[in-house]
């Protein structure tokens, strides 16, 4: 084999291990007898592993240069053929190693989270479906079998949130997260349809040369109402903090590689269907988002809802740069953002899990999901602080730190535009970094620091096989996962240099930020009060229901009046003419079609009667009769 | 001379009792006797018809055929009705009535 046959041959192997071991491990997850449900999460992390080697073949083959396409024809629809395959680019193969390393960590650390759960094997086998899913998104060259790897992965998510379906909020925020993404794919069909319609081609590769005739803005704004759903972004957001009642490691594998990551990975991949115009919508949404998130997150108390506001802000900042057109950059913080969120939340996760752990000996009962009742656990789970500590800082953009070199990246790019648009997006992107510093010290405050809260007794660190991922996750937060050098984004993922300016007011802002943050919390240690407006996430859910959720109701009880009155009344019309005809019929049945049948049978019986009685059985008579029949016959012959 | 319409309606006559004895009598060796005198009204038939032609004895002896019959006839007629006394424990008639269907 040629050299280049032979890093194809070794690129399509390395795709389909990537993407079977995750759905071999969620079949083999199946396949284990109940009684053997411990060996679940040794063999879904095994085959995770085994993906994640998959993955580290692929982009060693592939490289981050070169964009390979491998397809195959799949089906004929008419005159047009539907390919399927795979699309290894730099965005695609980066995006297989982080889902894959994050799913990975995740699968292992659910291992000891989930210990001792009842259904833990539906939970490994949701989590390998979810994370195969996802890999079929990343990989897949044509936008129909991404549209159903994305609605698989919506439903995967549905699955997940809803793991504990016997908790209420757990079943309505599965039930919200699937609604709101339904809204999304509505969008997406719509998208498709303009697409094939006009190109005559699901195919990614080809449909970047082919025009849209007229309808490139619609098609765009169609697939950003999909990405927007998938992404949480502005006004489909609230459906993400709501997801918070899943397992913790769930909230993490969505948050950092899997369900929102998606709607960002399209955004890039199709980027080039996105006219100018439809880019500034994609902008304003982003940066409303990421405002919106930021604000929802400095006012709320819940530690896993402020991880998931901080979510749906970081999304708007990489949607804000796609649509600021700055691709690199945006998938640079998709990278990053990955492996510190995941971080955080597996964090989170570890001081829920040991609290719930402690709550069950010593039979207390608060909300160890609110930071006000934590505080000083410092002391008791050092590794969890330290890996809070880290990929905080890289969430709240400090230098030195993985999310400072993302985050420059992002800026450099939007100073880099012209006029006034670009200025405003500059001004509301420092404004939400700023209140990201503001938001993570916060919850580190008032989680690990604030002293007189409650006494702990002693809290045990979570287990190793929890602590691990949490460490190599809080390891790749750190600056070397970007670039050598701390203070530049310009390394193996993408090149260019921010200007000293840049640098600057990026410093600048962070110096002030934490010094705001640092006064707002040590001038007072007790639970701030915020307005309502933060915590309700800008009443958007007010909104939504006033707009939206009422007038459908009403809408839906008009329609059962009508449908009771009306086509009920119908209906139960025809069925009682049909009964009565019936009746009518039956009526005919009996009275005539049986009466002459009736009547023949007992005019025989008759019959029979008259002529049985001549058989009496009495000879006498017999001979009796035989001797009037032979007068009879006398008399006829002599007459 | 005696005409011959006196015999046959002697013998007519004979026949109609016979018969009459054969319907109406309740004991089967009774019903026996009406069937002798149906026969030997119709050898008187046979008789009285031979006078037209003296020379020739067919109708004497077609007469002595019927009594032989006849006794042969009784005979196995009582026999029968022996047979019927001793399963039915009765020789009426009309109280035998296997025949009917019930």
């Amino acid at each position: 084999m040629s050299p280049d046959a032979d890093i194809a041959y070794w690129i399509v192997a390395a795709s389909m291990i990537v993407l079977l071991a995750p759905l071999a491990s969620g079949i083999l997850s199946a396949l284990i007898p109940v009684r053997y449900s411990w060996l679940v999460s040794l063999t879904a992390s095994f085959m995770l592993l085994v993906a994640v080697a998959g993955a580290v073949v692929l982009v060693s083959n592939a490289g981050l240069h070169d964009t390979r396409h491998f397809s195959t024809a799949w089906f004929t629809l008419g005159g047009n053929e539907i390919a399927a395959g795979i699309l290894v680019d730099k965005y695609a193969a980066v995006m297989v190693l982080v889902v894959t390393i994050v799913s990975f960590l995740v699968h292992l650390y659910s291992a000891g989270y989930m210990a001792g759960d009842a259904s833990i094997r539906r939970y490994f086998v949701m989590l390998g479906f979810f994370t195969f899913t996802m890999l079929g998104i990343v990989l897949s060259d044509n936008l129909l079998i991404l549209f159903m790897c994305w609605e698989l992965v919506g439903f995967s998510s549905y699955m997940l949130i809803g793991h504990w379906m016997e908790l209420p909020e757990a079943a309505q925020a599965s039930r919200k997260a699937y609604m709101v993404n339904r809204i999304g794919d509505l969008g997406f069909i719509a998208g498709l349809m303009i697409v094939y319609r006009n190109a005559g081609t699901f195919d990614i590769s080809i449909l970047a040369s082919h025009s849209l005739q007229g309808w490139e803005t619609t098609a765009a704004l169609c697939f950003f109402l999909a990405i927007a759903a998938k992404s949480a972004q502005f006004p489909l957001l609230t459906w993400l903090p709501d997801a918070m009642a899943g397992p913790t490691p769930v909230s993490a594998l969505i948050h950092a590689a899997t369900m929102v990551a998606a709607g960002v990975f399209l955004l890039g991949r199709i980027h080039f269907l996105f006219p100018p115009d439809a880019l500034q919508i994609v902008t304003a949404a982003g940066l409303l988002t990421a405002l919106t998130g930021a604000g929802a997150a400095l006012g709320h108390f819940d530690i896993k809802k402020i991880l998931a506001y901080s979510t749906v802000s970081q999304l708007g900042l990489m949607v804000t740069a796609l649509g600021a057109g700055a691709k690199d950059a945006a998938m640079l913080h998709l990278l990053t953002h990955a492996f510190f969120k995941a971080g955080l939340f597996l964090g989170a996760g570890a001081i829920i899990h040991t609290l719930h752990q402690s709550q069950v000996t010593t039979g207390e009962t608060y909300d160890v999901q609110d930071i006000r009742n934590l505080g000083g656990l410092r002391k008791m789970m050092p590794v969890t602080f330290a890996v809070f500590l880290l990929c905080g800082a890289s969430l709240s953009g400090i230098p030195m730190f993985s999310g400072f070199q993302s985050k420059e990246a992002i800026l450099s790019h939007i100073l880099s535009g012209q006029g006034t648009w670009g200025v405003i997006a500059a001004i509301l992107f420092l404004l939400t970094a700023f209140l990201t510093i503001v938001y993570t010290f916060r919850l580190i405050w008032f989680v690990f620091i604030v002293e007189g809260g409650r006494q702990w007794t002693s809290i045990p660190e979570v287990p190793f096989v929890m602590r691990f991922p949490m460490i190599v996750l809080a390891l790749a937060s750190l600056w070397w996962i970007v670039s050598l050098n701390p203070f530049s984004f310009s390394g193996w993922f993408m090149n260019g240099s921010a200007a000293a300016f840049t640098t600057l007011v990026s410093v600048a802002v962070v110096i002030a930020a934490l010094a705001v943050a640092f006064l707002l919390i040590h001038k007072k240690t007790e639970p701030t009060q915020v307005a309502d407006i933060l915590t309700s996430t800008f009443y958007l859910d007010n909104i939504f229901s006033t707009l939206v959720t009422r007038p459908v109701g009403q809408l839906s009880f008009l329609c059962v009046r009508i449908d009771r009155r009306y086509i009920d009344g119908f209906l139960h019309g025809v069925a009682y003419a049909q009964v009565t005809l019936a009746h009518v019929i039956g009526w005919i049945d009996k009275a005539i079609v049986d009466g002459i049948v009736n009547f023949v049978a007992r005019l025989t019986s008759w019959l029979g009667a008259i002529v049985r009685t001549f058989q009496s059985g009495n000879i006498q008579m017999y001979i009796f009769w035989a001797g009037m029949g032979l007068l009879l016959l006398t008399l006829y012959i002599v007459t | 001379m005696i005409p011959i319409e006196n015999y046959l309606v002697l013998s007519a006559t004979l026949f109609s009792i016979g018969l009459m004895i054969v319907v109406i009598k309740r004991n089967a060796i009774a019903v026996l006797l009406g069937l002798e005198l149906m026969l030997n009204a119709a050898n008187i038939n046979l008789v009285a018809f031979n006078l037209a032609h003296p020379e020739r004895l067919d109708g004497q002896m077609f007469a002595v055929f019927v009594i032989i019959v006849a006794a042969c006839e009784a005979a196995v007629g009582l026999a029968i009705i022996l047979q019927a006394y001793r399963v039915f424990h009765t020789a009426a008639p009309d109280s035998i009535s296997t025949l009917k269907e019930s």
